[in-house]
């Protein structure tokens, strides 16, 4: 998968149209040092609100989501007593089973893995500009989702011109 | 002067095209800038309350003041994960 960016330490950021390496993710933040990685994975569900699901498409405003996720990994670092973090979305049509989103992080005790893996896909659904259209039989639809915080209004807000 | 617009996910599709050029008068927001491609398709209009915009790829209040060439996106919902 593409763009790789390291970001802290040796986080790993990925978002892409290929299969996610979950065994490659796991591996990249398990260092000696650590006593705990936490993995998240989420996976493509067959149905939804008493619905068949077919398969799923996932899209994104590709740039900016991309920063979005770095900013989540970044920011794990700051709130937990974590080692290192691994993100990866996948976007384009996801069959029944395959996993759309994974995260892995390690840590030296287990507490703030489990903390830091939760905030992070937590924070993913809220802020990342990911879209899932949903394919049942009979049509497909935008799944519900979450507006994302924006920041107040500031006089700052002005441009330089 | 000129705004890059995207448009994602079902507004992609009310829109009837991921991103255009649209022209702006000095001073004006993104909540005008929202308003002048409501003219262009109606039915964006009902979507204002529930969209979040996008100012050169970071959240931003509709009442931000644009300038030219910024890429702006109308940002529905999301649902990653």
């Amino acid at each position: 998968m593409s763009p790789v960016t390291p970001t802290h330490n040796d986080d790993l950021v990925l978002l892409g149209r290929e299969p996610i390496s979950a065994d490659a993710l796991v591996r990249h933040v398990r260092q000696s040092h650590d006593g705990a990685v936490v993995t998240f994975d989420g996976c493509v569900r067959n149905h939804s609100r008493g619905r068949a699901t077919l398969y799923l498409e996932y899209e994104s405003y590709e740039s900016m989501a991309f920063e979005k996720m770095k900013e989540i990994a970044a920011s794990l670092h700051t709130l937990f007593a974590i080692d290192s973090v691994a993100i990866a979305h996948r976007l384009g049509r996801l069959e029944i089973g395959e996993t759309s989103v994974f995260i892995a992080v390690s840590a030296p005790h287990r507490k703030a893995a489990f903390e830091a893996c939760r905030h992070a896909i937590d924070t993913l659904k809220k802020t990342v500009p990911i879209w899932k259209k949903e394919f049942f039989a009979d049509g497909a639809i935008w799944a519900d989702g979450e507006l994302p915080p924006v920041p107040a209004a500031t006089p700052a807000a002005k441009p330089a011109s | 002067m000129q705004a890059r617009v995207l448009f994602f996910g079902k507004l992609k599709e009310i829109a009837g095209a991921p991103e255009r050029s649209v022209e702006f008068r000095p001073g004006e927001t993104i909540a005008e800038l929202f308003e002048r491609c409501a003219s262009q398709k109606p039915e964006l209009a009902a979507f204002r309350s529930s969209v979040v915009a996008s100012r050169n790829q970071e959240f931003a209040p509709w009442t931000t003041v644009l300038a030219s060439g910024d890429e702006v996106a109308f940002l529905p919902p999301v649902s990653g994960g």
